[in-house]
């Protein structure tokens, strides 16, 4: 069968040659390609592209298919714009004159790297090279290969390449009879699976299914589909992995924040779980993995009792609470043992060793916050007030931030689970609040008190022009 | 009162009386004494209008005493002017007074010379000998006008950096003397601070002089040629001299005072109930705010200029603007040499009537440019109050008159049935 194919192809290379030829006359009559979009024409003794550059050429079985790489496919490929051709990935010799069946080449590697198995080591070949890649980018990464081998995917693709080699092993064993076993690559991710085949984007190009607004979907190429998902598991004890991540992150406050405000900070898939070394955080290291960002909580909570019970009980820390995919907004009704409150899930109960005292502590810190919300929002309408009625109090606008600051503070403070420093950071908002109240006040007061002075003033204007009206009358006008 | 009189008492004059002697002997006081006791001022149909001089200068004396206790306190520079205006504003102790007030009787002296500008036309009373009291009050006027926008930068808040940077913009389209005048007018190719320090230096020390200056004449050729009465007026009455007058002391002064007084009280409330704005600090790299619109008596040309197209007849259409409304100004300061008998007379009327319309309806437009109904309101409030300005004039009964009753219903009608939409709708 292959013969059979080598032939044809063979007798397809002229044919392939004046299809090519024919269609590059027409480029040339066509109007010049536009801007930055320009496509770099391909040096006249590179060969590959005679056969692999456009559908036809090859026969169009779902075996080659795959084989064939457009134009422009292959020009906006960043590797391509450094300077890298075909044959720095795949072997072989390109040149036109000394075209030989590449299949034959000793230094063609296409089939080697067609397989999943042998991807990362690959692109590693190069991108694991500090020294190379210093030459494209001084800061470049050289440690992704590295990372893919301690992630899920890579251990998953491990895993199966040490039972391929426990099997041939057997086989040799008893005598080698028959047919050997084949290595079968399990379906998991590898380079090319995230960041394509050919036409590869910087990372930094918005069109890239690796920068931050496609990261998601692209994980969801996999991660959503229920067939693909079916039957694998994580952690110990193993739970099921599920398919239902990327809705769910898609309607959390990071998912929002990225695909609806396009905010590029919110953290997508990558940001919690790792992107080369992917995989899920660990009971103890979510805590960790939210305060990349959540810092000042991740180090209130590291420093309470409550992380220590967490672990004992086997929480996952944060997501115990907020949910980890469909993290929404946090609100003040979360806390405390009122409906909607995530204190009572555990502190009702007395679950995981939960005590009644914290339900008390919880309680506390509730109605604080919500006396401080109270008081600003008072103190916030007086404000308003005296501005509609042309008082100027800017100064008192500005110092309610500190209390709107203050209350935010409070609101981190929850994450030490202790009275305490909520207090005081409430403490600190409703001191700044009296003083706004008070302003404002006094600039209500002083509104009225000009009210009043001008309507005192002009008792005495109108009792003036009143007496001179009097007089006036009394002042006979002279005749002429 | 003489000086002598009171020595032949046997106690001798008592300790005011003995000052106001010495003072009297000493200043000359004689001289002044014999002005005002000479002064008389006609009374007839228009002779209210005669207070509108006195009440100018009145507000002038109210804008010079708060001006000057404003600069206790101003510090004309780019970095300091908008705060030391808010601590006027909310630390100096009736700084908040004295700087809506200032503001206030700003618009109101503006407002009572273009009345007093108004009616002057209507009584024609710059028929000779008159002509240089015509001048210097268009002058005078002028000169007020440049107060309020030199002024109008001063507290260097956002919406008046960008209005003067807009109104120095159409000084430059002036044509060969426009860029010149642009840099002399900004001190260099932006509003910066010195502009600032120019226009602080122009309204408080330059403007004030000149004022002064030009006043004095005013006022002299005022009490030089004594009060012009109206044609139709002096006709009535069968001669000018058979015009009955009062004295201006104590008479007039006292009906004057009346005024001043009314005055002061309207100012103390619009202080305290409409407290004047101090806006957001300029931020001169920001973007212009919306809404920039100059002081309210040069927005009709601002709302003109901006209804024009970008060109006219081949010219830039700004430069046409602002050679119309030079062409005009100039216009009317030669108005005496231009009413030259009745039927110069009618072509002048025949253009001021609809100058008037356009300056009242162009100035509701460009206060309200997205609400009509308050453009209407506004627009028909002022040609009411311009009827009743007409009165005077008016023989009771003739077909003017009833004319006049009769755009004055209809206005009227107008005014309260947008008032209503405005306030139920």
């Amino acid at each position: 069968m292959r013969s059979l194919l080598r032939i044809i192809l063979a007798a397809m290379l002229p044919l392939a040659t004046i299809s090519w030829a024919r269609a590059q006359q027409e480029e040339e009559t066509k109007p010049a390609a536009q801007g930055a979009n320009e496509v770099e024409p391909l040096p006249e003794e590179y060969s590959c592209m005679f056969c692999h550059g456009r559908e036809g050429t090859l026969a169009e079985s779902d075996d080659t298919k795959h084989l064939v790489v457009t134009e422009e496919d292959l020009t906006r490929d960043i590797h391509w714009q450094k300077g890298l051709r075909c044959h720095d990935c795949h072997g072989g010799n390109p040149v036109l004159d000394a075209y030989v069946d590449h299949r034959d080449d000793p230094d063609f590697l296409g089939r080697v790297i067609a397989s999943p198995a042998d991807i990362a080591k690959s692109c590693g070949h190069c991108h694991s090279d500090l020294v190379f890649m210093r030459r494209f980018a001084p800061s470049s990464r050289t440690d992704q290969e590295a990372e893919y081998r301690t992630s899920g995917h890579g251990q998953r693709l491990e895993t199966a390449r040490e039972e391929h080699a426990k099997a041939l092993e057997q086989f040799k064993e008893k005598g080698g009879e028959g047919e050997p076993p084949v290595f079968e690559a399990p379906h998991v991710a590898t380079c090319v699976s995230c960041h394509g085949r050919h036409g590869i984007l910087a990372v930094d190009d918005q069109n890239s299914p690796v920068y931050p607004t496609h990261v998601a979907e692209t994980c969801a190429t996999c991660h959503a589909d229920k067939d693909l998902m079916a039957g694998l598991a994580f952690g110990d004890p193993p739970r099921p992995l599920g398919h239902d991540q990327y809705a769910r992150w898609r309607e959390s406050v990071h998912g929002k924040a990225m695909l609806d405000k396009g905010d590029l900070s919110a953290p997508t898939c990558n940001d919690c779980h790792g992107n080369h070394g992917a995989m899920p955080p660990g009971v103890d290291s979510v805590a960790n993995a939210c305060g990349t960002c959540h810092g000042k909580v991740a180090k209130l909570f590291a420093e309470t009792a409550m992380k220590h019970k967490f672990e004992e009980q086997g929480l996952p820390g944060c997501a115990q609470c907020h949910g980890n995919h469909q993290t929404l907004t946090p609100t003040d009704e979360m806390l405390g043992m009122e409906k909607g409150g995530v204190c009572a899930e555990c502190h009702k109960n007395k679950q995981y060793g939960a005590t009644l005292a914290g339900a008390e502590t919880a309680r506390a810190m509730r109605s604080g916050l919500e006396r401080l919300k109270r008081e600003i929002s008072e103190a916030e309408d007086k404000v308003e007030e005296a501005e509609r009625l042309g008082m100027e109090v800017r100064g008192p606008r500005f110092d309610l931030r500190q209390a709107v600051d203050a209350l935010t503070n409070a609101r981190s403070m929850i994450h030490s689970f202790a009275a305490a420093p909520v207090e005081e950071a409430l403490n600190e908002g409703l001191r700044v609040t009296a003083e706004v109240n008070e302003r404002a006040a006094s600039a209500l007061a002083e509104h009225t008190s000009r009210r009043v002075w001008l309507a005192a003033s002009l008792v005495p204007i109108g009792i003036v022009i009143v007496l001179l009206l009097l007089y006036i009358r009394t002042l006979p006008i002279p005749t002429k | 009162m003489s000086h002598a009189a009171h020595e032949d008492t046997p106690q001798g004059p008592r300790l005011p009386q003995r000052a106001w002697a010495f003072l009297f002997e000493r200043l000359g006081l004689e001289v002044a004494q014999s002005l005002a006791a000479k002064k008389t001022v006609p009374i007839h149909r228009c002779a209210p209008f005669y207070f509108l001089g006195g009440m100018a200068l009145f507000l002038f004396g109210v804008q010079i005493v708060t001006g000057i206790l404003l600069s206790l306190y101003y510090k004309p520079s780019p970095d300091q002017a908008f705060e030391s205006v808010r601590a006027i504003m909310t630390e100096v102790e009736y700084g908040w007074l004295i700087r809506s007030v200032h503001s206030w009787s700003a618009n109101l002296l503006v407002g009572a010379l273009f009345l007093h500008l108004l009616t002057t036309y209507m009584m024609r009373a710059y028929r000779p000998p008159r002509e240089f009291t015509w001048f210097t009050g268009i002058a005078l006027l002028a000169l007020f006008m440049a107060f309020g926008f030199s002024g109008y930068l001063l507290p260097w808040n956002q919406l008046a950096f960008f209005a003067s940077a807009v109104g120095t913009k159409i000084a430059g389209s002036v044509p060969v003397v426009g860029e010149k005048l642009l840099l002399l007018a900004r001190g260099g190719e932006n509003v910066t601070g010195d502009t600032l320090a120019r226009f602080y230096a122009l309204h408080v020390v330059v403007f004030p002089l000149v004022t002064f200056a030009l006043l004095g004449v005013h006022l002299f050729l005022v009490q030089q040629h004594g009060m012009s009465i109206p044609d139709r007026e002096a006709r009535r009455h069968g001669g000018e001299e058979k015009v009955r007058s009062m004295p201006f002391v104590p008479h007039f002064l006292l009906r004057d005072m009346v005024g001043w007084y009314l005055a002061l009280g309207l100012l103390a409330a619009l202080a305290a109930l409409f407290p004047w704005e101090l806006g957001e600090k300029a931020e001169p790299f920001g973007s212009a705010p919306e809404g920039i619109k100059p002081e309210w008596y040069f927005l009709f040309m601002f709302q003109a200029l901006k209804q024009l197209p970008p060109h006219v007849l081949g010219i830039e259409g700004e430069v046409v603007g602002v050679l119309f409304f030079a062409a005009v100004g100039l216009a009317v300061l030669a108005i005496p040499f231009l009413d030259v008998g009745e039927r110069s007379r009618r072509v002048l009327n025949y253009c001021a009537v609809p100058w008037v319309a356009f300056i009242i309806v162009m100035t509701a437009w460009g206060w309200f440019p997205d609400h009509l109904r308050l453009s209407v309101l506004l627009g028909t409030g002022l040609s009411l109050g311009m009827l009743v300005l007409t009165f005077p004039f008016l023989d009771r009964g003739g077909p003017a008159r009833r004319l006049v009753n009769v755009l004055g219903a209809v206005a009227v009608f107008i005014f309260i049935a947008v008032t209503a939409w405005e306030l139920l709708v």
